[in-house]
């Protein structure tokens, strides 16, 4: 069988094509290639050389449409035992291709060639080519001619032109022979035999039948050689005379040729043309010829020949001629009839044959899979001989079943891809092959895709073809490592080291090995590097172009759709980049990379390569580094194509894991900002509320200048930093390279939570005291800052570009420990009784037993007390701070109050007002012990009890309308407003140890100890009860009569302190209404000594008096006051107290709500403040020091009963002098 | 029973989803491939024979060798392959019949994603039993 064959098989003259002498095989190629373009000679362009000897057989030549095709058979072939029967098998003429520079003697060239030609018994002509001769050889030439033609040095063209006419002498003397042979086979006749015909001698029976055999064969070779010598018409009658000839004479295998000869007449006279009508012809025809051919079977010779090779070389042909995508069902079942013959077929190298043309033809109608199946059967059929040519074609042939069975090389995709996709760009052919790595692993045919690897890698191996063996080891490793035994896998392995070791040193394969490299992250800049984009028409130009939270992703911001898609980088000339990477070694052995570095292609970057050691099953993430040398786009093209299914999870998932690459551009070197905190970048540890100062120094370690800043804060507990000093480091701009700026911040520690208490607690208790400020609870100092706007060196482009800045984000590293700890505040209020009629007392010192100096000036602490001007009592209030220290240091705690002097008509001079801040004496807290703190607070209250603040508890008076309720908020919110502003003006400061000293957040504390006694502490009591001489009304009136002032002070003290002795002293008692109701009572008025004894009443009653005293009843209008008068008559000098009470008769809601009872029928009494008076005997002048007991209102107290574990004793010093 | 079959299910994207050497022949390592090879090379006959016929048995479609190749299209364009060297073509149809229904019953399954890979051990012992009984 031969390769290739077609129905115009037929037509072709075969020409050996043989080098001649030494020839280098590039330049015998390039020969060749001019020689094989002239396979096709028109009849009419060689008449010039044609010379008519005799009249030609042809008598129907096309001389002005027809052709004489040619076969080059470059290397010549065997000659064939079937020549006889078709005459296209001869090799009908012989050229010689000689390079005359390495074959100098043109003699021994002239032999060399008859020597060979002479091979070839059936050649008619023989022409020896020699191309590039020298000066000399040309003169030897000319005296010899012969078959030697010289084609002179020239250029391509002209040579090309030379070859063209040599070619068509050529075909000119072949026709010429052709004739000359045809007319001698029909004048003589001749012997015409095939290996079919039977070798033994013949009966005579035999013998008269052959002979009638041969008029028909020798028609059926005419005919042969009317078709090679281009007139299908002449050829078409011998053929016919031939046909009816082999019919008679039984001659199946002639006819079947004859037949076949016909075809190829009948196509060759419709020069190509194919109509529907031609086609069931030839395929009629065809399968005659198929037929004719079967039945020539002869079964006694069929060991040693069989025409069954010409039968599936007429399928074939007939395959070929219909191979159309519409046919493919004929065309297949000619192609599985061929296949089937196979088994049948002799000769080894004919199955070859067959298998490759059956590939072929599946190949060209498109069934890729059964042309992939056929060829592997040529590569077994090839593997079978078990040499290394063999082995090379069949590495070949299986190379091209790979498409089919998808286990392409990446090298193969390439060149097929490119041609075919001009345009197409570098992601198009990843993209191709995402595709086909991904179907390896999602396609179960990998029992057939293994094989297929495996047999490639064999040939390979026996080919002696490294590249190719490792290419195919590492695509079987790579894909199907999970279907390989851990012994298998070592064994690709060597074979895998075996190639490289056989490959020069720096061949790359296009096709990926282990370790499987994915594409883990690009990471950004560290945050103290992050780079931000500038836009250079705002001055805030970092706003909106930052991440403005911890979401990558916020519905709210407005950025482009698209823009979270693809990630873009930016990365910086001269700054070092990262880029990590995970490799993963899913196999049974040790994998060592030498080697593994970031690959650009373009240019600007270098690479650090860097070297891992995979351990088998490991997977490690490594970080390829480099620096970017040039500004411009940088494309990574591995990671491009970087998208692989997991090998670990793909099996049977359509899921692709995708990472996506983000685009990265270069841009020129920035300013860098680098910070550190002076005196080490740990933790600052604080206590709760401690005020510390922090330096950072920042400094410049790039080479472009800071030009701009802009410190902003973020994270948490932002409050907790006071203050930045923003101003010195705008005024070291614009800050040089190299040059360093220390800026110092200002921190307050802020208050743990109750989560952070417990978690400190349990650190506490573990041993670390310690906690790391990286639970992001510390605030962060942003610094926006960027360089000059344009690059100086560079001419201002359309403005568009400007150089990006960046943000430096400096993490103030705080470690909040517990500091003092509040346990419980509250309220505590004292009241002084009033002189009647005398001066007012002056406290000198306010001591706090806990402190053991007694600081502070007079006059300041004088303002702390005051008279109550709706009690008519001296009255302290204090804030009592319990807080404990949980801590292992001492603190000390001292309480300032900021003194309200906005209304003290004294104190208008600058120096007091800046020195109203009073510091009281330090306490100190030792460690694990809990303290007391007495904050003095200035009273106040409110001027009027209405029913505004018992609306919660009474709701039963719902005559209170909407005004009501609206008068009851903005009490409610004066009232808040006030104890804010009160809370405002305490401070309360710690230190401890040397350096450490901060603030106390007392507000909620206080807070919380203000609403629970706030009605006590606020609201005024209903009834308001004052006594006063009679006749000294003047001065004292001022203070029932100016209620609105709260913090109304007594200065304006009266002449006269006391009364005297034995004397009718004339007396008022003043009661105010402090509600909106008429109020009815009966009064009582009591006095008492210093001892508390009633002396009014009793045995031992030392004052006499006149007017009514107990039982006064009277009726006082809302607001108003009313008088009482009596007479006194003290019997002994000295200390006196006068109590007024009062019970309520017919009492309302409010009034019950205040006193906080709960049954309609209790009666409420009201009680006032003591009033002292003291009477003296009218001759001794006294000066002296008063002990008062200190009379502590219960009433302000808590209701449970406590006990008061902390004494204190005020002095007051009376400093009034009398003459 | 034949001596040699192969039976196969390629699902529509032309990826085998059930394989099963049902011939009562000796298994070799080599001739499953070959039986491999040989059906995935008939699924180029298919793809064209599928469309010029409404049956869904579409008879030996293709042979190499000694060995035919019958193919059952189901309307979903899942194929039932068989690679066998008997001629009992009424036993081959009414043997894809039942593996139909029994590929019916998997594609049921709410768990079963189809075109994916069937491994369950039920359906597998069925088929294998409809083998013994018709093939």
């Amino acid at each position: 069988m031969e390769p290739d064959v077609s129905i115009e098989t037929s037509s072709m003259i075969r020409i050996a094509v043989l080098p001649i002498g030494p020839i280098p095989p590039s330049h015998f190629r390039d020969y060749v290639s001019m020689l094989v373009r002239h396979h096709k000679i028109e009849l009419s362009t060689i008449s010039s050389f044609y010379t008519e000897h005799q009249k030609s057989p042809f008598a129907q030549q096309p001389w002005d449409s027809g052709t004489l095709r040619f076969k080059f058979m470059v290397s010549g072939s065997p000659p064939s035992p079937w020549e006889d029967f078709q005459s296209n098998r001869k090799i009908l003429a012989v050229i010689g291709i000689c390079h005359c520079p390495s074959s100098p003697d043109l003699d021994s060239v002239t032999e060399q060639f008859s020597a060979v030609s002479k091979g070839y018994s059936s050649s008619l002509v023989q022409r020896c080519f020699a191309f590039c001769p020298g000066d000399s050889q040309l003169e030897d030439d000319r005296k010899k001619g012969g078959n030697l033609i010289l084609f002179p040095p020239a250029d391509r063209q002209t040579q090309e032109f030379h070859l063209q006419t040599m070619v068509q002498d050529i075909a000119a003397s072949l026709l010429m022979e052709f004739e000359k042979w045809v007319l001698q086979a029909e004048s003589a006749g001749t012997i015409l035999k095939t290996p079919l015909d039977s070798q033994a001698s013949l009966s005579s029976e035999e013998v008269i039948k052959a002979k009638k055999r041969r008029l028909g064969r020798a028609q059926k070779t005419i005919g042969d050689y009317c078709l090679l010598a281009g007139s299908p018409v002449d050829a078409n009658a011998h053929y016919s005379t031939a046909l009816e000839l082999a019919r008679l004479t039984g001659d199946y295998f002639w006819y079947a040729g004859a037949l076949e000869g016909r075809v190829c007449a009948l196509l060759m006279d419709r020069m190509g043309q194919k109509d529907p009508v031609l086609e069931e012809e030839v395929k009629y025809q065809y399968n005659s010829v198929i037929l004719h051919y079967r039945k020539s079977f002869i079964q006694d010779n069929a060991q040693r020949v069989s025409p069954l090779s010409f039968e599936l070389e007429a399928t074939l042909k007939l395959a070929r001629f219909l191979c159309r995508r519409e046919l493919a069902k004929e065309v297949v079942e000619l192609l599985t009839a061929a296949a089937d013959g196979a088994k049948s077929l002799i000769d080894a190298s004919d199955r070859l044959i067959l298998y490759v043309e059956v590939a072929r033809l599946f190949g060209t109608l498109g069934y890729h899979r059964k042309s992939a199946f056929f060829s592997r059967q040529v590569a077994q059929l090839y593997l079978q001989q078990e040499n290394r040519l063999a082995a090379m074609s069949a590495m070949q042939v299986l190379a091209m079943t790979t498409k089919a069975y998808r286990v392409q090389s990446r090298a193969s995709i390439a060149k097929h891809s490119l041609p075919n996709e001009i345009g197409s760009t570098h992601t198009d052919g990843g993209k191709i092959h995402h595709h086909s790595v991904v179907s390896l692993f999602e396609s179960q045919w990998n029992t057939l895709q293994m094989v297929v690897l495996r047999e490639i890698l064999l040939s390979a191996v026996r080919a002696g073809d490294p590249l190719a063996a490792w290419s195919a080891a590492a695509r079987l490793l790579r894909s199907y490592y999970p279907l390989i035994t851990p012994a298998g896998q070592n064994g690709l392995a060597i074979a895998l080291a075996n190639s490289a070791d056989r490959l020069p040193s720096g061949t790359r394969c296009a096709d990926p090995a282990l370790p499987f490299i994915r594409l883990h992250s690009f990471p950004l800049y560290p945050s103290q590097m992050d780079i931000v984009k500038r836009n250079p028409v705002r001055e805030d130009w970092w706003a909106g172009s930052a991440p403005s939270g911890p979401f990558i992703y916020t519905p709210f911001s407005k950025g482009e759709p698209n823009h979270n898609s693809k990630q873009e980088l930016i990365w910086i000339v001269g700054e070092p980049v990262q880029v990590l990477v995970e490799l993963a070694n899913p196999c049974g052995f040790d994998l060592m990379v030498d080697s593994i570095y970031l690959s650009v292609h373009s240019g600007n970057f270098d690479a650090f390569p860097i070297s891992v050691n995979l351990p088998p099953n490991s997977a490690k993430v490594i970080m390829l580094s480099g620096i970017p040398t040039k500004v411009g786009p940088m494309t990574i093209p591995g990671s491009q194509g970087l998208v692989l299914s997991d090998p670990f999870r793909c099996c049977g998932s359509a899921k692709l894991k995708n990472v996506s690459v983000p685009s990265i551009s270069v841009v020129p070197p920035l300013p860098l900002l680098v910070s550190h905190v002076v005196g080490g970048d740990g933790a600052v540890i604080l206590y709760e509320g401690e005020i510390h100062d922090v330096w950072i120094s920042l400094a410049n370690a790039g080479t472009v200048p800071v030009e701009q800043v802009h410190i902003s804060l973020s994270g948490k507990n932002q409050d907790s930093v006071i203050s930045v000093a923003y101003e010195t480091l705008k005024s070291a701009l614009p800050l040089k390279p190299g040059a360093e700026v220390t800026i110092p911040v200002t921190l307050k520690a802020w208050q743990l939570g109750l989560v952070d208490l417990d978690t400190a607690a349990t650190k506490n208790f573990s041993g670390s005291t310690v906690r790391q400020g990286k639970d992001g609870s510390s605030p962060m100092l942003l610094i926006h800052y960027a360089g000059p706007l344009e690059n100086s060196e560079e001419p201002p482009t359309n403005g568009s570009v400007v150089p990006p800045g960046r943000r430096l984000v400096v993490p103030l590293n705080i470690c909040v420990l517990q500091g003092l700890s509040f346990v419980k505040a509250r309220l505590l209020s004292m009241e002084i009784p009033a002189h009647v009629g005398g001066n007012p007392p002056k406290p000198v010192h306010v001591e706090n037993s806990s402190s053991e100096e007694v600081t502070g000036s007079e006059s300041k602490t004088d303002r702390l007390v005051k008279i109550d001007p709706y009690r008519g009592s001296w009255g302290l209030r204090f804030l009592e701070l319990e807080l404990s220290n949980p801590t292992d240091v001492v603190f000390e705690i001292s309480v300032s109050v900021q003194l309200e002097n906005s209304n003290n008509e004294d104190s208008d001079s600058p120096v007091d007002r800046a020195a109203a801040e009073f510091g009281y004496p330090k306490t100190r807290i030792d460690r694990d012990y809990t303290a007391r703190v007495l904050i003095p607070l200035e009273h106040f209250k409110l001027p009027v009890l209405d029913g505004s603040f018992f609306l919660k508890d009474s709701q039963t008076n719902g005559t209170t309308g909407k005004s009501s309720s609206f008068s009851e908020k903005n009490a409610k919110a004066e009232l808040n407003a006030s104890i804010k502003n009160l809370i405002s003006r305490i401070k309360v400061r710690w230190q401890s140890g040397r350096n450490s000293s901060g603030e106390l957040n007392i507000k909620d504390a206080i807070q919380s100890a203000l609403q629970t006694s706030v009605m006590d502490v606020l609201l005024p009591d209903p009834l308001t009860f004052g006594f006063r001489l009679a006749e000294s009304c003047s001065g004292q009136d001022a203070k029932l009569d100016s209620p609105k002032e709260s913090d109304y002070q007594v200065q304006s003290t009266s002449s006269k302190g006391s009364v005297l002795a034995h004397d009718m002293t004339p007396m008022e008692v003043l009661v105010r209404n402090n509600t909106k109701e008429m109020i009815r009572m009966s009064l009582n008025i009591t006095c008492r000594d210093v001892a508390g004894e009633n002396c009014i009443e009793g045995k031992k009653a030392t004052v006499l008096w006149a007017g009514v005293l107990s039982g006064v009843t009277m009726e006082v209008p809302p607001l108003q006051e009313i008088k009482h008068s009596f007479s006194l008559y003290f019997l002994v000098p000295g200390e006196y107290t006068l109590l007024a009470a009062a019970v309520i008769d017919e009492a309302n809601d409010i009034l019950r709500a205040r006193a906080k009872t709960n049954s309609p029928d209790e009666p409420i009494f009201c009680r006032g403040a003591p009033f002292h008076l003291r009477t003296r005997s009218p001759t001794v002048a006294s000066l002296g020091f008063k002990l008062a007991a200190i009379n502590v209102n219960l009433d302000s107290l808590p209701k449970t009963p406590e006990v008061f574990s902390l004494d204190f004793r005020i002095w007051f010093q009376n400093a009034a002098i009398q003459p | 029973m034949a001596s040699t079959a192969c039976f196969m299910i390629v699902s529509r994207n032309d990826i085998p989803i059930y394989e099963a050497e049902v011939g009562t022949a000796l298994k070799k390592e080599d001739a499953a491939h070959q039986h491999q090879f040989i059906l995935h090379a008939a699924l180029d006959i298919v793809q064209d024979l599928a469309w010029t016929t409404s049956a869904m048995f579409l008879k030996a479609i293709d042979r190499f060798n000694d060995l035919v190749v019958s193919v059952y299209v189901t309307a979903g364009h899942t194929r039932l392959m068989l690679l066998h060297d008997s001629r009992n073509d009424d036993g081959i149809k009414s043997f894809f019949q039942e593996v139909h229904e029994l590929y019916i019953k998997i594609l049921l399954n709410p768990l079963y994603l189809p075109g994916s890979r069937i491994t369950s051990s039920h359906f597998d012992t069925k088929v294998r039993a409809l083998a013994r009984k018709y093939l």
